[in-house]
This record gives C-alpha cells, structure tokens and sequence, in this order.
C-alpha cells in the first residue's frame, strides 16, 4: 500500500482514500454490517438444516415414534439393526441401480440433444423449447402421464412401438419403466448446461481446425469433447446426486407401493415408510444420518476429483 | 431473371442460410425428435378431450373419437384443482420472494463483508448443498412438527427459504463486481445498505432474475416436502394434490390428464414466452456448481 | 425509448409486489380457499379411502345428508387408498390438525395407538342419533372396542370372492339347477373347472384373474386359503409362532399352478379380462358395481373351499374420529350425527357389493333383492381373518412384509416351500419386535385387541 515517491499526485490521492475507505469499512462497519447481511439466511439455515441435521443423529439414537413423545436413548441399536436389514440394502441396491442406469444415459443424450440442437441453424428455439419442456413438468404430472402411458392394454407406449411388455408390474421392467420416464423428463437440464457451453467454445479453434483440414468427426473428439470437459463432470455429479434421492416419479409411477416384488422401492422411500407408515421415526432417523454419509461421501468424490483435474491441468 | 432476383432481393429482411444436405439431415432428425419429445405431453392433451370411457379403451388410440371437454368441466366443478392452484401460487411466490432476498443479501454478506467465523460459515452453507428433504426428511419434519407448522402454510414455504446453492451462485456472482464501483460510492458518504441496494442489485438484477426463476420452477414442482408436511387437503399444491388426492369417482385418466396439464402447463406457457431468460437463468445457476 | 421501459419495468415491480403481498394475506389466514368460502354454521372435515364405486355411492350419500342438514357443511376429502391414508391420517392426528371424522379399516385399529392418534366415540351421543350397540354383530363390534372404549363404530363386512360369468360357463356345463356356479370342494375339482372354462372362453384372454402381481390381493388370499387349511398364526398370549410351513406350502404351490398350468396372464389388468370374457375373476366385492354397471351376466361366491373348509378374506370400514386436542362441542356431535346417518342408511352402500354391519339392513326387503349380494351375504359367517395383533390390519406391516412374499412364490420367482419358511421366519421377527407407539411387544399387548 506504499506510494511510490515518483507516482503523479492525483491519482497516488485516491488510491491512498480508496485503500484507507475500504480499510475503514473493514475496520468500522465490518462485523457489524456483515452480520446483518447473513443474519436471515443463517436463522433460516440455522432452524431448517443445521438443527434437523443435529437432531436427526440424536433421534436415532433414540426409539421415538410418529407422536414426538416418549423416546428412550437406545444408543447403536437403529444403526446395528440398520446394518443387519435386507431391505434397507435392497433398497440402496434399487436406488444405485437406477443411478448407474440413468446418469450415463442422461450424460451421452443431453450431449447428442445439445450437439443437434446446436448444429441446426434454423428454428433453435424449437428445439430448445421442445427438448426442454419436460422439465417443466412436476414430478407427479410426467409420473402420472408415463404410468397410464405404460399401463398394459390402456397405454399407448406398447400400442406404438407394437409390444405387449408388462413394464409396471413386472419386476425385470419396472425399473427400466421408470428409467426412461426419467430421461424423458430431466434430460432438459443437462442438455441447456450442454448447450450452453457449447456456445461458449470460441469459434476461432475451429477456424484453425478446419484450415488444418480437419473434419466434422475430428473437430468434435478434438475440441468439442476436451471443452466439454468440465460441464460433463458437473452434469455427471449433478444427476448422480439426484438420481440417488429417487423417490417422486417411482412412487407415483407405482400408486405409491414399493412396485413389483418391491423392485422399485429406493432408499428415500423405504425411510420414509419406516418413519411414516410404520412409525418408526427412531429407527428413519438412523437411515436419513446413513443416507447422509452416502451423500456427502459421492459429493466429497467429486470434490476431490475436481482438485485433482486441476492440479492435472496446472 | 436477373431483374427477379435484384427485386427481390431487398424485401428480405435477412440473408438466409442454403439448405445444405447436412442440414437438411439434421433438420430432419431434429424434427423426428423433437415428435418423440412432445409425444407424451400431446397423448396427455388428446386424452383429456376424450370420455371417461374412451380414455381407458382397449385398444387404446391417439385422437379422440368424440372431442369433448368433459374432463375439464368436471374439474372445475369438483373445486379442489383451483383451490390447489391458488396454493401453489402463493407457496410458490413466497419461497421465491424469501429466497431471492435472503439469498441476495447473504451472498452479499459472504462475498464482501467481514466478520468473524466467516469461513467456517462458508464451509458449514458448502455442505449445506448437500442436504435436501429427501436426505433429512424424517428429521425435518420432526422439526416442523415441533414448531406447530404441521398442515400450515409457513410449514410448507419456511424450510424451502434456506437454500444454500442460491447463496453460492450469488456469492460467486457479487465476488465478479469490481471493488471500485462501491468503494466510489463509499467516499460519497454511502452506507452499506445504501450501496447493496442503488448500486449492487441494479448491478446483478440478471443474477437475481436467475435465482428468482430457478427458485420459482423448482418451488411450482416441488413434491417431495410438501408431499410429507401437508395432510389437509384444503391446503395442499397442484403436484402433491393431483397425486394424492383422487377424486372419489377412481382413476380418470382424462381427468387425471387435464389436471397434470393444468398443473405443468402454466410454466411450459411462460417458458414460451420467456426463454431467454428461463434458459439464460438454469443454464446459470447449473454452470455456477462448477 | 428509456421511458416505455422504466413503465414496464414499474408495471412489472408492483404487479410482483401485488403478488407478493397477496400470497401474504393469504398465507396469514392459513386455512385454504375452500374454508374460507363456506360460509355454514359448522364445518366438518372427512376424510375417506373410498374410490371407484364405492366414492360414488358414499357421495350420494353425504349429499343426502346436506339434503337434510343444511346448516351443516361437510367438506369431504378422498386420499389415495392404502398407506399414503393411513400415513396421512396419523400424522394429521400427532400434528393435532386432524379431521373430525374419518374412515379405516379395523385391522388397523389396534395398531394406530388408540387414546393418542384416535379418539373414542361417545355412545350416548351414537345413541341420540339412532345406532346402538344391540343393533350390531357382537363380534363385530367388539373388534372396536379396546380398553374398554369404542374407537371404531363399524360400516360394513367386506369380502374377497370368486367372480364368474354365467354366459361363459353354461357353455362348459359348469352351471347347477339354481344358475349358480356348481360347488367345488378339493383343488382337484378346482382345476377342473377352469379347464372345463378354458375350452369354451374366448381366445387371448385369461381364465382367470388372481391379481399375481398385486402384493394385497396375494395376501388376502392367502389368508382364507390358509385358514381353509386350518392354519393358525401365533398361539393365544401371542409368544409362540405357530404358522405351519407346510400348510402354506400347500397355499403357494396352489396358486402358482394357475400360472405354470396357463390360466393366469401375469400383468394383464384383471377388471377389463372379465369384463371382456374373461371366466373367472378373485377381487373383492366392491368390484360388484364395476360389473352390474358393465351390464355382465356374472354371479359371485366366497372364494371356493378348495381345501374343504368354507373360509374368505374379510375386513371392515369403520368409522373412527382422529384425535384432536380440543375435540368436543358442536363439531364433534356433527361428527357423530355423520357417522350415524351414513351407518343407518348403509342400503346404498351395499350396493356397492359389501355387507352392511348395522344389522336392521340386513332384513329390509331392499336388500334382500339386491344381486349376487345375496348369493354370497353367508361369507359373513366364515371370515378368514389377520391375527389381532399391533402389525396386522390391510396394508399393515404384516401384509407389507408378507405379501411381497406370496407374489414372488405365484410368479415363480421363488420356490413356494422356500417362500414358506421366510414367511415363517418374518412371522417370529415380527412378534418380537416393539410397536414403535407404545414401545411394547405383541405379548406384551403392544395395543393390542
């Protein structure tokens, strides 16, 4: 912050105001002010995610029930319990399943949709319009229209593509029922990211490209996808999370039962049925604290991948 | 010829490109995609003009026999699709009001100001994007619970207003607005809350926008929360009503088509409207995790 | 060029504005447009399970009722059958925003914390409003009735019953003298009627639907077939399971015969089979009115005594007031006037094919004309039940854990012996688990009847 002796007066003036401003800003008003600034979002944040947070752990440590009165501090019991139950892990295995089944899709469509929607020079709106209105949809609303359009007899999906597959109630396909619903309805999002960074890569690169006599092809592996780089780890990370908190589109695509043989019950759904149906808010409690373990863990994932890249980059 | 042509040419308002055969390959595959994404929501608008009965024929078919609305009637008469509607509205544009000005000001607060146990507050909103009613449900509505807020308005809207992502994308956003513009009005005698509000907001208004139309999306399809925090149905939203509650007459499915088309079709019209900006807005919000 | 978009810029900001404040307003209030639109004397809340039929009919009622009362404005509300009700139903009551009247089914009673999720009914007000205990099957009333206090005032009987179309079968012979299916008394007999009906149905349907996907219908039968074998559950202080493995062995491999031996189309929608020509159909008897209205020549038995003993799947609907903090004065009575009505003029609802409980309907010459009801009112005397215990009751734990069970054995995807013994083995970690309400076992008297 030293103004050097040779500098012209004027501006070493308003530099030495500016410096000293901000450092009276700090120094005065600092905490005062920036408390204030945050203090909403931290009361709200506070009340709706830190508390649940901490609360949650202490109710399963507890065997409370739906009414809110009466729990008994049981310790490990929920988790040990917990470890031990097929169903909670069938449950995981349903929603790891369906992720493992959707992101891939999800990614390599929304990049062919961006790709196409990008490279046809008229009506962009259209296709933007077109491709990304499911997305507006509520869950419930494109669930609902993909049951009826699944339904055995009465739908119209095997009706047009000429099959008689039982895609609701058998077990072999009422995943993958709800697997394409799902891409119908949120493939959108990732193709606007898509698109998006699509138009952000500088025309020049491929300028250069084409005078060097590259083709089509050979612009797309060598450019296109190193730029597209980023943007798909982030819709990879992005669905995946997602994916994993399967609940709306499955339970609405099976009038809320756990589908075929509970072929389709994710991890969401059985907790909520332990705290809700059975009552067990205890026991919930315990798989919602492991669910945020799994969580946290495919988000720190990620993180470090990140970190990594970039050192990589660097 | 000639002459055509040079007469022609000024009435076109701008140079068209030529139909290449790529092109006319792409247009077309465009097109046969863009039929398959829009299949659904047509079948969904075509079975809500038929009758009841039509709509559960076997063999079932595209177009309707006999075109009658019905359905639509019918949901007006019952009442509840309107009452719903109004719910979700008000929901909707409370959570979006809160969040855009909780959001703003505590991205402001991060990005520009000091005080103490700033960052481990940063760090604490960080793994707060990682939470959601689907991962603390149970907990959450114990909470709820706790607080009275059970079947209330307030107990759908207040735990939607704490979104950590928001905060972020607008940290990131005000971390990008030069120092000097605030600092200049800082020597005219400016406060804190004089500058954020002439100076900073007029600044990020497209930011906010974003926000605002990310939040009010997410916010109109919510499900899951309101789904486990509201049990009356006088009190419920458009996706939690249409799911939950059927009318007493079983599956209609042209009903159920004219309600989830009533439900989704305001923000696909409003989507028409203002794409710019819609896409502008979740293409930013997305692009900000990165 | 500013100045248009500085006005719509000012439109836009107090159109918002509006908005904003609007919501506000309204979220203040908190009661919901439709409350805030009646303008009746009292107001009362019911929520019920009913769809289908059995929707139309309970409207047709309750608009009798305003009819008759119309200082009074019930605001009727139908949720989704099954476990999002109940889930629904409890967490309205633990949130002390219940409604003040509302419909179950009995099974569940005694596991829905009766005195902390329900409360119970004041018999003296029943009394004023014409329905008293003498008027109802004592078996049946009793199954409302714990600690003492009548928590469940009973609307009907409601069974599962074996559907056929007589046009079909007096083509197979299969029709007696009375123009009822003739009696079946060994799965010997049983399955020689549906291949007598196969011969003669139309091709490309099922013989017979079974609903093998649907992990309720499974259980339920189950339940009357098992008890048809004699099979018990637990014995009487509830500490012992006595689920005999080879008994329902027997059950499942019954029913998966239907598929391996291609009577059954797995999936196929089982109400449009029949309706379509389909012989045969197992559904429970509010499918009657889906039937008479599709103008069918059908008739309906219990299910068929294959194992030589008349028994069938049987449930109750119930009326029931979910717990209220302040429950009491002029709403509560209004609940009880409600129910009363709607049990006392239960003709109307047993057109929608259940039995009525309130027993002075029962002689009344209109139902006595109503048909098949009349052909199968004697499944009331052979009731195959769920054990009284806190986890049973329809969509209950029990069924929720075994069901599923049952289906993989019918659809092949398990052997049936196998599916048996962890049948067996769920039987005994259920017994020993706690009700999460009260914390106590089954032995204990988790809650229980």
């Amino acid at each position: 912050m030293t103004t050097s002796a040779e500098t012209v007066i004027a501006p070493a003036r308003t530099r030495t105001a500016t410096a000293t401003a901000t450092a009276t800003v700090r120094r005065n008003q600092g905490f005062q002010h920036g408390g204030w600034f945050v203090a909403p979002f931290l009361a709200l944040f506070a009340l709706f995610v830190v508390w649940p947070l901490l609360r949650g752990v202490y109710l399963s440590l507890t065997d409370a029930n739906i009414s809110g009165d009466g729990a008994n501090f049981i310790g490990l019991d929920n988790y040990r319990e917990a470890l031990h139950d097929r169903a909670m892990w069938d449950a995981l295995g349903h929603s790891a399943y369906f992720t493992l089944l959707v992101v891939p899709c999800i990614t390599v469509l929304a990049f062919l949709l961006a790709m196409l929607a990008h490279h046809i020079e008229r009506g962009k709106w259209l296709w933007r319009l077109c491709f990304f209105a499911p997305f507006l949809l509520p869950s419930t609303v494109a669930g609902n229209m993909w049951q009826w359009l699944f339904t055995q007899g009465i739908g119209l999906f095997n009706e047009t593509f000429g099959l008689t597959t039982p895609w609701l109630t058998d077990k072999s396909y009422a995943m993958l029922a709800i697997v394409i619903e799902t891409l119908w309805w949120t493939v959108g999002f990732s193709f606007l990211l898509y698109l998006a960074a699509l138009q952000g890569i500088p025309d020049h690169l491929y300028e250069a490209a084409k005078l060097d006599g590259a083709n089509a092809w050979h612009r797309t592996v060598h450019i296109t996808l190193p730029m597209l780089r980023h943007i798909t780890g982030l819709v990879i990370a992005l669905q995946a999370l997602a994916s994993l908190q399967l609940f709306d589109q499955a339970v609405v695509m099976m009038d809320f039962g756990p589908g075929p043989e509970l072929s389709t019950r994710s991890f969401v759904q059985y907790t909520l049925e332990q705290g809700f149906t059975s009552y067990r808010v205890g026991y919930a409690s315990a798989m919602s604290v492991i669910f945020f373990v799994i969580i946290a863990a495919v988000a720190l994932a990620r993180m470090a991948l990140l970190r990594n890249r970039e050192e990589g980059t660097r | 010829m000639s002459t055509t042509q040079l007469r022609l040419k000024p009435l076109r308002t701008k140079p068209r490109k030529p139909w290449t055969p790529s092109q006319i390959v792409l247009t077309l595959l465009g097109i046969a995609v863009s039929a398959l994404f829009v299949a659904p929501i047509a079948a969904a608008l075509f079975t809500s003009l038929k009758s009841e009965a039509e709509a559960a024929e076997i063999p079932p078919h595209w177009l309707p026999e006999v075109w009658t609305a019905q359905a639509w009637k019918a949901l007006w008469k019952t009442g509840n699709i309107t009452n719903w509607f109004v719910n979700s509205l008000v929901v909707s544009i409370l959570v979006t009001a809160i969040v855009v000005t909780v959001a703003a000001l505590a991205g402001y607060g991060f990005a520009r100001t000091e005080f103490k146990g700033k960052t481990v507050l940063m760090g604490m909103v960080m793994a707060g994007l990682m939470i959601s009613p689907a991962v603390l449900g149970v907990p959450l509505f114990t909470t709820v619970q706790q607080m009275g807020m059970v079947d209330t308005y307030w107990g759908m809207i207040l735990p939607q207003c704490a979104p950590a992502a928001m905060v972020y994308i607008l940290y990131k956003f005000f971390q990008g607005i030069p120092r000097e513009l605030e600092e200049a009005a800082f020597i005219d005698g400016a406060g804190r809350w004089r500058i954020f509000f002439t100076i900073v907001v007029p600044l990020s208004r497209p930011s906010l926008a974003a926000v605002g139309i990310f939040t009010f999306i997410a916010s109109w399809n919510n499900f899951l929360w309101p789904y486990m925090v509201t049990n009356n149905p006088d009190l419920m939203t458009m996706p939690n009503g249409i799911a939950t509650v059927m009318n007493s007459y079983g599956i209609q499915w042209a009903q159920l088509m004219a309600g989830g088309l009533m439900a989704g079709l305001p923000l696909i019209i409003v989507f028409v409207f203002f794409q710019r900006q819609i896409v502008a807005g979740v293409a930013h919000t997305g692009l900000a995790g990165q | 060029m500013g100045r248009p978009d500085l006005n719509r810029r000012h439109l836009l900001a107090t159109a918002g504005g509006l908005a904003v404040a609007g919501s506000l307003a309204f979220a203040a209030l908190g009661t919901g447009a439709d409350a805030l639109a009646s303008g009746a004397d009292t107001r009362v809340r019911y929520w019920n399970l009913f769809s289908g039929g059995d929707g139309a009919n309970m409207i047709a009622m309750l608009d009798a009722f305003r009819k008759e009362h119309p200082g009074i404005d019930v605001k009727d509300s139908t949720l989704q059958w099954g476990n999002p009700f109940y889930t629904k139903l409890a967490m309205a009551a633990a949130g002390n925003h219940a409604p003040e009247l509302g419909v179950m089914h009995m099974g569940r009673v005694a596991g829905f914390s009766p005195g902390r999720l329900l409360d119970p009914w004041d018999e003296d007000l029943l009394a004023k409003y014409g329905v008293r205990k003498a008027d109802y099957n004592p078996a049946l009333w009793n199954r409302g009735v714990i600690d003492g206090k009548l928590y469940a005032l009973p609307l009907d009987v409601h069974v599962q019953l074996c559907f056929y179309r007589k046009d079909v079968l007096k083509k197979a012979d299969l029709l007696g003298d009375d123009g009822r299916m003739i009696q079946v008394t060994s799965t010997d007999d049983w399955f020689d009627v549906l291949k007598k009906a196969k011969t003669v149905q139309k091709k490309g349907l099922q013989t017979i639907g079974l609903w093998t996907n649907d992990q309720n219908f499974q259980w339920w039968f189950f339940v009357a077939f098992y008890t048809q074998l004699g099979g018990t559950w637990f014995d009487d202080g509830d500490t012992e399971v006595l689920f005999d493995v080879d008994k329902a062995t027997q059950v499942l491999e019954f029913f998966r015969k239907h598929v391996t031996d291609g009577y059954v189309i797995p999936g196929a929608p089982t109400g449009e089979q029949f309706i379509n020509g389909a012989p045969f159909t197992w559904e429970g008897n509010w499918s009657v009115p889906v039937f008479s209205g599709a103008k069918l020549d059908y008739g309906a038995t219990p299910l068929p005594p294959v194992f030589g003993k008349q028994a069938t799947h049987a449930e109750s609907h119930s009326f029931v007031l979910p717990h209220q903090a302040g429950r009491g004065g002029a709403t509560n009575e209004t609940a009880h006037e409600l129910a009363a009505y709607v049990v006392t003029h239960a003709v109307q609802w047993a057109a929608g094919g259940h039995i009525p409980a309130y027993t002075p309907t029962l002689s009344t010459a209109a139902y006595k004309k109503l048909t098949p009801q009349n052909e199968y009112v004697s499944a009331m005397y052979h009731q195959a039940t769920e054990p009284k215990v806190w986890f049973a009751g329809s969509t209950g734990v029990l069924a929720q854990d075994l069901g599923p069970l049952v289906v993989s054995s019918t659809m092949g995807s398990a052997k049936p012996a196998a599916v048996a013994r962890t049948m067996k083995n769920h039987l005994t970690r259920l017994l020993a688990s706690k009700n999460p309400m009260d914390g106590r076992t089954a032995a204990q008297g988790g809650a229980a009847a």
